[in-house]
C-alpha cells in the first residue's frame, strides 16, 4: 500500500519526519483524517491531538496550532509548537492555566488584553487533554 | 631600556591575555556550533511556509485574498530594526552593522524614522550619534528561542498595522560562512511574498476554513519566521566573527611573546656580558 510522507515541522526544528498509513490531524473545523491519495488540502490547526498511524502503531502529538498542507502523497505540518504526547508536563500545565486565570481576574471581560490568556487557557487544556490520551 | 623585571612583567601579561583570547575563541566556537545547528534546525519550517504561501497566491484568483501586511501604502514613516551583538570583542561584527545601519538612515533622512534594536552594541552605537532608539531589546540573544523572536515580529507588526509606521525594515548580519558575515537589509512590511512558483503539480486546493482564513494566520508567521531567521543568522556571524578575532588575537600575542622573549633574552647576555667585561677589566688594572 502507498505510504505517506509525513513531516512535522516547527519553526525551531524538525519534530519528525516518517512515512505513515494514515494521520489524523485537528483541523480549524474539527477532527480530520488522510490517507493516501487524499485531495490537496489545506487547513488552519486548532490546538490538538495529531496521530501518525503507521503500520500497528500510534504516535500521538500536541499541536498548539498552525498549518497543515495535504498532498496525495504527503502531510506537511507547520506546527506553531508541538511535542509528543508522552513528554506533556500536566504539571506545567496546570501552573500556566493558573496563572492566566489569575491574569483574567484583573481584566473586563471585554479587554483585548484578556484574550491572548484565553487562548492560552484553551491550550492549556487541550494540551492536558492530549496528555491524558496516550 | 627596559630593565629586565619590566620586560618579564611585559611578558606575563601577554601570557595572561592570550590565555583568555584563547578561551573566548573556544567558548564562541562552540556557541558558533550550535547556532549554526539551529539555523539549519529553523530551514525546513522556513522552506515549507514559504512553498505554501507561494501556492495558495499563485491558485487563487489574484485579489481574490487580501491582507492588511501585504499592501503596500505611501511610506512617510519607517520602522528600523537593527540587530547587533550585546557584546563586543567580535572583530568588524558590529561595526559593518552600524556603517550601514548610518548609510541607511542618510538615505531615508527626508523620511521619519524610528528605530528598533536588538542587541546592545547597536542601541549604544545609534544613542551615541544622537539617533533616538525606541525601543531596544537587550539580552534576547543570549536566549534567543522562537518565542522571543516573535515578541520583536508582534510588536513592529501591531505598529505597522495601526499605520504608525508604513514600511519595516530589517538589517542584520548574515551568516555567509565561518569567516564572511554579510549585513543584510530587507524590507519586512508590507510583506512581499516570494515570486509564485506557479508550475507547481497537484491540483487546486481545498482550503478549510476558507483562503482568506488561511492567509491571515499565514501572513504574520511568515513575518515572525523572516525575523527569527534573521536573529539565528546575526547570532551565528556573531560567533563566527569572534571566533575569528579572538584566533587572531591569540596569534598577535603569541608573535608578542616571541618578540618580547628574544628580547628579553639579548638584553640579559648583553647585561652578563657587560658584567663580565668590568671584572676583567678591573683584574687587568690590578696585574698592573
Amino acid at each position: 500500500m502507498a505510504k505517506l510522507k509525513v513531516e512535522v515541522v516547527t519553526p525551531e526544528r524538525r519534530l519528525v519526519q516518517v512515512e505513515a498509513d494514515e494521520v489524523i490531524a485537528p483541523g480549524a473545523e474539527g477532527l480530520f483524517g488522510v490517507r493516501p491519495g487524499h485531495a490537496p488540502f489545506l487547513s488552519l490547526l486548532s490546538p490538538g491531538p495529531l496521530t501518525v498511524k503507521s503500520g500497528g502503531k500510534n504516535e500521538l502529538f500536541f499541536v498548539a496550532g498552525g498549518f497543515v498542507e495535504v498532498g496525495a502523497h504527503n502531510v506537511r505540518v507547520l506546527a506553531d509548537a508541538a511535542q509528543p504526547a508522552k513528554d506533556i508536563d500536566a504539571a506545567a500545565a496546570k501552573k500556566r492555566i493558573a496563572d492566566a486565570e489569575t491574569a483574567l481576574k484583573g481584566l473586563e471581560v471585554t479587554d483585548p488584553r484578556a484574550q491572548p490568556h484565553r487562548e492560552l487557557i484553551r491550550r492549556e487544556q487541550k494540551r492536558l487533554e492530549v496528555g491524558a490520551m496516550k | 631600556m627596559a630593565s629586565l623585571r619590566d620586560i618579564r612583567k611585559r611578558i606575563r601579561s601577554v601570557k595572561n591575555t592570550r590565555q583568555i583570547t584563547k578561551a573566548m575563541k573556544m567558548v564562541s566556537a562552540a556557541k558558533l556550533r550550535k547556532a549554526q545547528e539551529n539555523v539549519i534546525a529553523s530551514r525546513p519550517y522556513a522552506q515549507t511556509l514559504d512553498a505554501v504561501m507561494s501556492q495558495l497566491l499563485s491558485k487563487v484568483e489574484p485579489g481574490a485574498v487580501t491582507h492588511p501586511l501585504l499592501t503596500s501604502r505611501e511610506v512617510k514613516r519607517i520602522e528600523f530594526v537593527v540587530v547587533s551583538s550585546d557584546r563586543g570583542l567580535a572583530g568588524g561584527f558590529n561595526s559593518n552593522i552600524t556603517r550601514r545601519a548610518l548609510k541607511f538612515l542618510a538615505e531615508h533622512a527626508d523620511k521619519q524614522v524610528t528605530i528598533t534594536t536588538v542587541g546592545r552594541k547597536g542601541a549604544e552605537f545609534l544613542r551615541g550619534r544622537g539617533f533616538n532608539v525606541r525601543k531596544d531589546w537587550t539580552g534576547l540573544l543570549s536566549k534567543l528561542s522562537y518565542a522571543s523572536a516573535e515578541a520583536v515580529a508582534v510588536e513592529v507588526t501591531n505598529r505597522f498595522l495601526s499605520g504608525e509606521v508604513d514600511a519595516v525594515y530589517f538589517l542584520f548580519n548574515e551568516f555567509v560562512s565561518a569567516i564572511a558575515q554579510v549585513p543584510n537589509l530587507s524590507q519586512v512590511l508590507p510583506y512581499e511574498p516570494k515570486a509564485a512558483a506557479s508550475a507547481t503539480p497537484g491540483g487546486e486546493y481545498a482550503y478549510e476554513p476558507t483562503p482568506q482564513a488561511v492567509l491571515e494566520k499565514l501572513v504574520p508567521q511568515a513575518v515572525n519566521v523572516k525575523i527569527y531567521g534573521g536573529l539565528l543568522e546575526s547570532y551565528a556571524a556573531e560567533h563566527a566573527a569572534r571566533m575569528a578575532a579572538m584566533e587572531n588575537a591569540t596569534k598577535n600575542a603569541g608573535d608578542m611573546i616571541g618578540t618580547l622573549t628574544l628580547f628579553y633574552n639579548r638584553s640579559r647576555q648583553a647585561l652578563i656580558t657587560k658584567e663580565l667585561m668590568e671584572i676583567v677589566s678591573g683584574a687587568e688594572a690590578l696585574k698592573g
